[in-house]
């Protein structure tokens, strides 16, 4: 999308007094003046002591002032507003990404000497020597692989299509002045307010009723984390079938297809790309929870990739217990602890990159 | 709880029922029927769900609300010392938690649409796609290491900068001192957690700035606007309502957040404001309860679980306010369009611009879909 | 089923039978440092034992309760027991009440009101506590220039309710002779968690200088002094990220810290943390008062210290089971596990992996006695 072919022929609307007359700036010129600017940041702070920090923010500063003063004299107001605009969104984003590779780079260099084939493929614990009675821990995220896939995955079965129906029932079916679509609306709302710690007391005390006492286990996990999933599945599910046009829908009917057929025909492959990082989004918020876990499923060092009996490790708890519970040997534990975060992120990219394979195969074909 | 919802399996297509919308009226099909019947089950599960929840709430929530503060003995240790009621001890938890997530919405809400813009208008197409999944993999960092990267990097990095805003900024009662000397003040928490909600907010605006009409934009740059100028007429009007809902999801987010908060945030039960001190931090509902829930007698737990009870009235109240907001404020297509659609189907005044866009969206919806896939 | 009962009950019997003599026989010898394992105790066959022990609770057992589960698993390959050390003491012992667990770990004995209640949960026996694991509460600090730190209780008092703040003040001068002190302010950094370690803490200053320290000993910090943190981990890293700090930790989690010596009552001997000072610290100041038949609770009295072999600041935890089980193979199996526990060798692979203080013999003879007669 060329913006500078459009503005050229663009017609003059507003006080501005000239468009084919007024002036132009070089094409470079945003180059040219983030350089001066960086310059004369340099030149003030070495002044005043430099620190990479303030160099860059004064650098900002100098050059969105710097390029609107200079567009608003050689251009005008409307140019140096984008120009200004432009810059303030691309520091956005210059800024945004200073936290997020600082935490990618803090997750990679902090989990990657951990990472080695036998840490992911083996159960952790820890082994006895009855000769000198140490202990040695083993390194080992095996376990906690397993029990995240298993409760993650059981809290999808039950939410991706619960959400998703019920975005289809809210965008699709309902009457909105119905009660019934306008109580799932408010109520949605109300659940991405649940604590995740009061949904893995629900959880907990709704499998203590079923089970007894002794009711730890990745399925009732798994519960509370549909409980926190379910609301963020729902509402960007919503968003994304909102913003499918009314008149694909209409030409679908208008060729007699059913509803049903026009949803999962037409609404949801168009919609489909939205609904997967809605999804994505949900799993990945739900796939790092820690207190709800600690509370539904209990801890355990042991393998158990038992759904419906007994505590189930996963590796955000893996991770927490690493760095809050160390044991005597600290470092060690917290490498382990990084190992399980970093498994954790990259356990994510591999669903996102399936995730994006499943949407690339639904979605519709043509003009790809 | 299972409802078996697979709408994978059943793609024939009944050809004959037409919409509800247009008058005609067709006897509808089995699949129909089922379709129609799991959408509304599902939707009806989530009060049934959320009845469940909010029943627990309260019935766990009663007897600590009920119980007389100052003189249960129950109440007199821990974490409920020298409160004469639950109004007395959630009132500050409300505060820092309205307070915390205040912060971190300010300073990450307009980043994180200012990002999903600059992905989604102003990034160069290749580049689009790999940011738009760079973000997308800091939503899938888990919290606890979030948490992790404020105590060991974030903290540090804010000290001197702490300093800096008292040095210069003092007399605002914000930058007031004592100035910490560990870093575990609410603004790296608030911090932290803006950096937290960022990839929500980002990844859903980001879809929706990218859903909106070529038609529109074209439109707009046909009529000489500068590309500011038609993503404030074009764009932005289109998205109100998602950007009001991604906003809403990501205050979620920092409302509930518990593990990176009860890490890094060195809490006091008080109403402040002040955002660089030790001592006065005010306490998150979530991280407080997390925090004191291990060595919290029953009675104790109850009164957590009824702090619980107020995050969720909180978030309501947030959700209600904001919703209502938009719907007073919005005054352009989108939101005109938006009612219009979520008015009964047989209203009259469909929105004429959906009738022009729409072949032009869906083939976006499309081109978007196939490249995400790429990318 | 019977087999496995018959088999647990005469292994646990011998168990018993077997710690019993080792402790009897070995004297006062209280040395932990024989690498060979005590050969009475290896002559306990555990490997008939099967079954799941479901536990959970105090986090200041973490470290131990997986050295002792790991050490007894080793030798019952067909037991598995979970520690849930995310729970914490309270969350232990409401799940314990709750029947959810086989036995909770505790930092503090029972309530009288948590003991009555325990006759609902475990019938009219009701349940004991036991004490398993001592350590004691490390005050660590980082000064630059400082690698040795002398204090007393009335100086620490001071520093941790905000009376002394900065590191020349005359008083913590006047206990550290030839030392250069620099005139850093002190940053305070205490656990915002609730939490047994700062019970117990605060339980010796309490004690020691009441005067001084007003607050009443309790599992959350009392005052508004100082930065607090998640955890033993986090005062722990916030001590050593920063200069001028000063904090409290369970000695087992702290790590490479720095620990101050701390006086004992007013003798001028300053005591560095040791296993043997802590089993001697709990030998002086430690009262067995059980609460009912066989129930060993201790009360400590840190004020009764008063020599040099002594540490001044013991931390004592327990596990508390019923004395009845519903499933008396159950029963057995916990009570072997804990029978392991309070033998001689427990109580070394304790001291070898986690830096607990052997328990002293008299203590361990009961807790035996009452371990053989749970059901």
């Amino acid at each position: 999308m060329s913006a500078t072919a459009v503005s050229n022929s663009r017609r003059p609307r507003g006080p501005v007094p000239n468009a084919l007359t007024s002036g132009q700036l070089p094409r470079l010129v945003e180059l040219y003046t983030l350089i001066g600017s960086l310059a004369v940041s340099a030149a003030v702070l070495a002044m005043t002591g430099f620190s990479v920090v303030g160099w860059l923010v004064l650098a900002a500063v100098v050059y969105l002032v710097g390029i609107g003063i200079l567009s608003t004299v050689v251009e005008n107001r409307r140019k140096a507003t984008d120009r200004v605009v432009r810059g303030l969104v691309t520091i956005a984003f210059l800024l945004a990404l200073v936290p997020l590779i600082s935490t990618l780079i803090t997750v990679v260099m902090g989990g990657a000497p951990s990472l080695t084939w036998d840490f992911i493929t083996k159960t952790g614990g820890s082994v006895f020597d009855p000769k000198t009675l140490k202990v040695t821990v083993v390194q080992g995220a095996w376990q906690a692989i397993v029990g995240t896939l298993i409760i993650t995955g059981i809290a999808s079965l039950i939410s991706i299509p619960i959400g998703i129906m019920a975005a289809i029932y809210l965008v699709e079916y309902a009457q909105p002045k119905q009660w019934m679509a306008r109580t799932v609306t408010f109520l949605v709302d109300v659940m991405t307010g649940i604590p995740s710690i009061v949904a893995g007391l629900f959880a907990f005390s709704l499998f203590t009723l079923l089970v007894g006492p002794k009711a730890f286990s990745g399925i009732s996990a798994a519960i509370a984390l549909s409980v926190l999933m379910i609301p963020i599945v729902i509402r960007s599910t919503e968003e994304m079938l909102k913003l499918v046009s009314d008149d694909l829908r209409e030409a679908s009917y208008a060729l007699g297809v059913t509803k049903f057929a026009t949803i999962v025909r037409i609404v949801l492959p168009t919609a489909i790309a939205g609904i997967i990082t809605g999804v994505m989004l949900a799993i990945s918020r739900v796939i790092g929870e820690t207190a709800p876990i600690f509370i539904a499923a209990s801890f355990t060092d042991n393998f158990n990739a038992n759904p419906f009996n007994g505590p189930m490790q996963t590796l955000p708890v893996m991770a927490y217990s690493g760095y809050k519970f160390p044991s005597q040997d600290i470092a060690s534990s917290y490498q382990s602890a990084w190992g399980a975060a970093l498994l954790l992120v990259l356990l994510v990219v591999i669903l996102n990159l399936i995730a994006r394979v499943v949407a690339k195969v639904f979605a519709p074909r043509g003009l790809r | 709880m299972d409802v078996p919802a697979d709408r994978a399996d059943s793609g024939s297509a009944d050809p004959g029922s037409p919409r509800r919308r247009t008058a005609a009226k067709v006897r509808a099909r089995p699949a129909d029927r089922i379709f129609r019947f799991l959408s509304t089950g599902s939707a009806g599960l989530i009060m049934v769900i959320l009845a469940g929840v909010a029943l627990f709430l309260i019935i766990k929530a009663a007897p600590a609300i009920a119980a007389n503060w100052s003189t249960n003995p129950d109440l007199a240790g821990g974490t409920t010392h020298g409160f004469t009621s639950f109004w007395s001890y959630v009132g500050p938890l409300i505060w820092g938690t309205l307070w915390s997530s205040l912060i971190a919405l300010v300073l990450g809400a307009p980043v994180a649409i200012g990002i999903a813009l600059f992905i989604s208008h102003y990034a160069p197409r290749r580049l689009a796609g790999a940011l738009g999944y760079l973000v997308d993999l800091l939503a899938a960092v888990p919290s606890v290491v979030f948490g992790l990267w404020g105590i060991f990097v974030i903290r540090p990095f804010i000290i001197p900068f702490q300093d800096w805003l008292n040095q210069y900024l003092g007399w605002i009662p914000l930058f007031s001192g004592p100035v910490s000397r560990t870093g575990s003040t609410i603004l790296a928490g608030a911090i932290v957690l803006a950096v937290m909600i960022l990839p929500i907010i980002t990844s859903i605006s980001r879809e929706i700035f990218l859903q909106t009409p070529r038609l529109h934009e074209e439109a707009a740059l046909a009529l000489g606007s500068t590309k500011w100028e038609m993503v404030r007429l074009a764009v932005f009007p289109y998205a109100r309502s998602g950007i009001v809902s991604a906003t809403l999801l990501g205050l979620g987010r920092a409302l509930g957040e518990t593990m990176a908060i009860a890490l890094i945030i060195s809490p006091s039960l008080i109403f402040s404001v002040h955002l660089i001190t030790d001592t006065k931090n005010s306490q998150t509902i979530a991280a407080n309860a997390a925090l004191n829930f291990p060595e919290s007698n029953p009675l104790q737990r109850d009164a957590l679980i009824a702090t619980g009870l107020a995050l969720f009235i909180i978030s309501f109240g947030v959700n209600f306010i904001a919703r209502w907001v938009v719907a007073r404020t919005g005054s352009s297509g989108r939101r005109k369009e938006k009612v219009v659609r979520s008015l009964p189907p047989s209203d009259p005044t469909a929105p004429a611009a959906d009738a022009a866009d729409g072949p032009v969206l869906a083939r976006r919806g499309r081109e978007q879909a196939a490249e995400e896939a790429e990318g | 089923m019977k087999f496995n009962k018959a088999a647990a009950m005469s292994a646990i019997a011998l168990a018993s039978v077997l710690a019993l003599t080792a402790c009897s026989g070995d004297g006062g010898a209280k040395s932990s440092g024989t690498p060979a394992a005590s050969t009475s105790d290896a002559a306990v066959d555990y490997s008939s034992l099967s079954g799941t022990i479901t536990a959970g609770g105090s986090s200041a057992q973490a470290n131990v309760q997986q050295a002792w589960t790991t050490a007894f698993q080793a030798q019952a390959s067909n037991v598995k027991i979970n520690y849930d050390k995310s729970q914490g003491s309270g969350g232990g012992v409401t799940n314990w009440l709750n029947g959810s667990y086989d036995f909770a770990g505790t930092d503090a004995a029972l309530s009288a009101d948590q003991f009555s209640q325990a006759k609902q949960t475990c019938g009219p026996d009701g349940g004991v506590d036991i004490p398993v694991y001592l350590s004691g509460v490390s005050i660590v600090y980082k000064l630059d220039g400082v690698k040795k730190l002398n204090l007393d209780a009335k100086t620490i008092a001071s520093i941790f309710s905000g009376k002394i703040t900065s590191w020349n003040d005359p008083a913590i001068a006047a206990l550290n002779k030839g030392a250069t002190l620099p005139s850093t302010p002190i940053s305070v950094v205490h656990r915002s968690d609730g939490s047994g370690t700062t019970a117990n803490f605060t339980t010796y200053l309490h004690q020691q200088q009441p005067s001084i320290w007003t607050w009443d000993a309790g599992t959350t910090w009392p005052n508004n002094v100082g930065s607090g943190q998640q955890g033993g981990s986090g005062v722990v890293n916030t001590v050593e990220a920063g200069n001028g700090t000063i904090g409290y930790a369970d000695q087992s989690s702290i790590g490479d810290a720095t620990a101050a010596s701390v006086e004992v009552g007013d003798t001028g001997k300053f005591v560095d943390y040791s296993e043997a000072a802590a089993t001697e610290s709990l030998t002086q100041s430690g009262t067995i008062a059980p609460q009912g038949a066989g129930d060993l609770t201790v009360t400590i009295d840190t004020t009764k210290i008063n020599n040099a072999k002594a540490y001044p600041i013991p931390l004592l935890s327990y596990d508390v089971l019923c004395k009845t089980f519903k499933d008396s193979a159950q029963g057995k199996l916990t009570a072997a596990y804990l029978g392991f526990i309070v033998s001689k060798t427990g109580q070394q692979i304790g001291a070898k992996n986690a830096g607990a203080a052997p328990l002293p013999e008299s203590f361990l003879s009961k807790a035996a006695k009452t371990l053989a007669s749970v059901k």
